[in-house]
């Protein structure tokens, strides 16, 4: 029986999803507040959860709130910026232990959900606007973030790719902004703001745990009621449609010792698309699973990678492969993809990959209910798809992909944008050649 | 035979798990979780990196082997006469992994249906070793590629660094995947080697976790094991070099392509060879809890320090103990390590002088408490915890009465223990100029 989901909305028109599971020890919840994606308000999105996170009214200040969260046993307070198709979301959660494992009869549900609506709704305002120095200090951290994509090789090169392709399109910004937008958001427009998408935009809140229902729906009523405009405001589609005149390559040096390859490839299916299903099937049988044809040649066969894998931006309709490479090795690389995209287009697809990918893709449906962040990351991307497809549903479509579904998917899909980041020269193990 | 099943009950957790000792010696740990989909199981070798040098009681040679070993065995073990095993667990809608660390090696899989299938395959793959010259050589290409990532990660490198500045002999201070001239050395008669000592089930352990009967998952090992032949093995003795009480040298730098310098100060523990079992892990507890009140969120360092700008919400302080050697790591990416050695050490001196408050200690008691049972969550988490403990003589099961037994004076008692001048080294991760 899969999990089922309870809705409820709150007086002020937050809509509540409640999932009352008994094999959870902990408490699970999730406020998310949706905006759309600009290249405009992307900073001032991603700075609000972080200055909300230092204080509110009743914790003043982070170490306060820090040694109430303690008192609660260890709950964990969470704020973070979702970018999922050109939606950018605004996320609170908080999981603590369920009261029962802690010979503890006090109900600690409304304790955790006070903490939360503080912090969401009863923020630390200081003459009509939030604390100057830790707007200031949250600016410094999150411009330190961007920078610090670097870091990590991996991501740093797919979030290029990603830019340089939808250079274009509202999906080509960063999730945290662009640097220069921090310097002029002010303590005082950055509370404008917050006021005024509390008040308009969609907010959706999460509860999963062993609850009843009605203390779940008063103790929400009665912590999260700010005013808030019931008639929602309306945002914008995920544009999916971007043509591709020609493909983009973008090659840049760096002193590492491993290339990185990321290609980024247009689908043309949204979410919502009949074809949803075998894009989920193109993609596991060419790279989502060690099965895959792309681990079996590349790695498997030819030795050429440690990992080489490809994965769905869903909502954009994205699909982009990443491989850790010798950069010498690349044109051998790319022969041997390009030949695995070509068979994929003329269906040369054994049954066994099909079984074995439609399995794997089920397998990890049904895996999801098992985690609460998973329940919740699933229901989320319903509410930005526009769609909320059930577990059967899903699985009833994924084994209806057989060949030809494959093939209508493939027709589709467009190499856009072809990203290497590759060693200085002369700091390679042997010559290395040109795109 | 009459297997011998033991049930361990746990209060706290509402658990309970099921324990079997199966000929020749393999320990079979069963615990049911009604309601989860899926289903977990994890086999496991006590072999890992640090097992360079040993001998098979009585009687037996020492074997010298290079590093990287335990890990490129891992790899092999994937693959056989018949292809490769991801495909056959891909066919039963299984996913299927392995891990090496310093102390084992880890086969596991889970799957949401065709257990008996999946598990029978997992029992079998790890107890058919097939290894080749050609299928040696092309798994040198692919774990020269995970080195080359690992050598581009600064988060791994800070890591390994520390580890080489603090300990002269103990192999903890190699790589897990070792080099590319090491691997370079491996042959097939070498893996068969470690294989006939390591894979031997009085040395192995099996964690199986989900909606699942106990009797019937240790029928089905009992008959698979029965149908091997195994003889009794004599123990393994494991051969560890002396390691002096004095570190390497105190600093040590390397320069990678980073936005920022990281920063990890270590103190080696020399106390830890005399302690095994519940010691270690009071001892393990206890340290937790020093750290979370030297440099956790909810005290007056870490905010102190975040709010200078000297760290950002990675910052962390961390203990690890095994049977023969164990550390402390405290630090994260920061603009001035100079500054922040000196604050860190600050705050050690002052820890030794003044102690922790008796209201500190109940409340990150209470947060270790909450966390712990936060992760009973998990099935992996669960599965992975257990034999890691289990394989340093110690239980997960028994954290709550360990941390209803610890008192305050021993915490104080540790800091004045632990963290000795003598005993400490800073590695540094500093921004190269690039280009």
């Amino acid at each position: 029986m899969p999990e089922e989901y309870l809705y409820h909305y709150l007086p002020n028109g937050i809509r509540l999803i409640f999932m009352p599971i008994k094999k959870f020890k902990t408490i699970s919840m999730g406020l998310f507040l949706h905006q759309e994606l600009t290249p405009e308000v992307a900073a001032a999105n991603a700075l609000l959860p972080a200055v909300l996170e230092q204080g509110s009214r009743l914790y003043p200040d982070y170490l306060t709130l820090q040694r109430e969260l303690e008192n609660l046993y260890g709950a964990e307070l969470d704020t973070d910026i979702i970018k999922s198709g050109e939606r950018h979301i605004l996320a609170f959660t908080l999981e603590m232990a369920h009261n029962r494992y802690l010979g503890e009869n006090d109900r600690l549900l409304r304790k955790g959900m006070s903490v939360l609506g503080s912090v969401v709704s009863d923020p630390l305002v200081i003459d009509g606007s939030f604390r100057e120095d830790y707007v200031a200090q949250e600016k410094t951290q999150l411009i330190k973030d961007i920078k610090a994509l670097l870091n990590d090789k991996a991501a740093y090169a797919l979030e290029r790719c990603l830019a340089l392709m939808c250079a274009e399109e509202r999906f080509g910004i960063n999730k945290l902004g662009r640097v220069e937008d921090y310097r002029s958001i002010g303590a005082d427009r950055l509370y404008s703001y917050y006021q005024d998408l509390f008040l308009h935009n969609p907010i959706d809140l999460y509860v999963i745990g062993d609850l009843e229902e009605e203390e779940v729906v008063s103790a929400a009523g009665d912590l999260f009621n700010f005013t808030h405009n019931v008639e929602g405001k309306a945002l914008p589609e995920t544009e999916i449609m971007q043509q591709v005149s020609e493909v983009k390559l973008s090659e840049e040096a760096m002193t590492v010792n491993q290339g990185k390859l990321v290609l980024g490839f247009r689908t043309y299916t949204g979410y919502q698309d009949e074809l949803y299903c075998s894009l989920l099937v193109y993609n596991g049988v060419l790279g989502g699973f060690p099965h895959s044809k792309l681990f079996m040649k590349v790695r498997e066969e030819a030795g050429l990678a440690y990992y080489i894998n490809t994965r769905l931006e869903r909502h954009k309709g994205l699909m982009v492969m990443t491989a850790g490479i010798n950069y010498a090795d690349y044109q051998k690389v790319r022969k041997i993809i390009d030949r695995q995209l070509e068979d994929m287009a003329s269906g040369k697809i054994s049954d066994v990959e099909l079984d074995n990918t439609r399995r794997g893709l089920i397998n990890q449906l049904r895996s999801q209910q098992d985690s609460p962040n998973q329940l919740i990351a699933v229901h989320l991307d319903g509410s930005v798809g526009g769609k909320t497809y059930t577990i059967e549903e899903l699985s009833a479509g994924i084994d209806a992909v057989g060949r030809e579904e494959v093939m209508a998917a493939a027709e589709r899909v467009k190499l856009d944008t072809v990203y290497l980041l590759r060693p200085r020269e002369g700091e390679m193990e042997n010559n290395g050649c040109s795109l | 035979m009459a297997v011998h099943c033991n049930l361990i009950e746990n209060g706290a957790l509402q658990e309970t798990l099921y324990y079997y000792r199966l000929y020749p010696g393999l320990d079979l740990y069963v615990l049911p979780k009604p309601g989860y989909y899926k289903k977990y199981a994890i086999f496991s070798t006590r072999f890992g990196s640090i097992d360079n040098r040993f001998r098979v009681e009585t009687g037996g040679e020492i074997s010298i082997v290079p590093d990287g070993v335990a890990h490129f065995l891992e790899h092999k073990l994937f693959e056989d006469d018949r292809g490769n095993v991801f495909d056959r667990f891909a066919a039963l809608g299984g996913s299927a992994n392995a891990f090496t660390s310093f102390t084992q090696t880890a086969y596991l899989f889970s799957c949401t249906a065709n257990f008996e299938k999946n598990f029978q395959l997992l029992l079998d793959f790890v107890q058919e070793p097939y290894f080749t010259e050609q299928t040696v050589q092309k798994e040198q290409g692919i774990i020269g590629q995970e080195i080359k990532m690992y050598e581009d990660h600064p988060h791994w490198r800070v890591f390994f660094n520390l580890l080489e500045a603090l300990y002269r002999e103990h192999p903890v201070r190699n790589d897990i995947a070792g080099t590319a001239e090491s691997i370079a050395m491996i042959t097939p008669e070498l893996l068969y080697r470690c294989y006939n000592t390591f894979y031997h089930p009085s040395n192995m352990a099996l964690f199986v976790v989900g909606d699942l009967t106990p009797d019937d998952v240790s029928r089905q090992v009992e008959a698979n094991l029965a149908g091997r032949d195994y003889q009794p093995m004599g123990s393994i003795v494991r051969i560890y070099p002396q390691e002096p009480a004095e570190i390497t040298r105190d600093r040590t730098v390397q320069e990678l392509v980073v936005s920022e310098p990281i920063f990890f100060l270590g103190f080696k523990d020399m106390v830890v060879e005399k302690l095994a079992g519940r010691d270690l892990m009071r001892r393990e507890i206890l340290m937790e809890l020093v750290l979370d009140i030297m440099f956790g969120t909810s005290e007056a360092l870490y905010n102190d320090l975040y709010r200078d700008d000297l760290i950002d919400i990675n910052f962390g302080a961390e203990y690890t103990a095994e049977n023969n050697y164990a550390y402390t790591m405290i630090g994260g990416e920061t603009k001035e390590p100079e500054q922040l050695y000196q604050r860190i050490m600050e705050t050690v001196l002052k820890a030794k002088k003044e102690g922790i408050t008796s209201e500190q200690f109940e409340r990150h008691r209470r947060k270790i408490l909450g966390g712990y049972i936060r992760r009973f969550n998990s099935l992996e988490v669960i599965a992975n915890n257990f034999l890691a403990y289990r394989f340093r003589d110690t239980d997960l099961f028994e954290l709550p009465s360990i941390l209803h037994e610890i008192r305050r004076e021993e915490a104080i008692a540790l800091i004045e223990e632990n963290f000795e001048p003598a005993r400490h080294a800073v590695s540094l991760i500093l921004p190269q100029a690039d280009g």
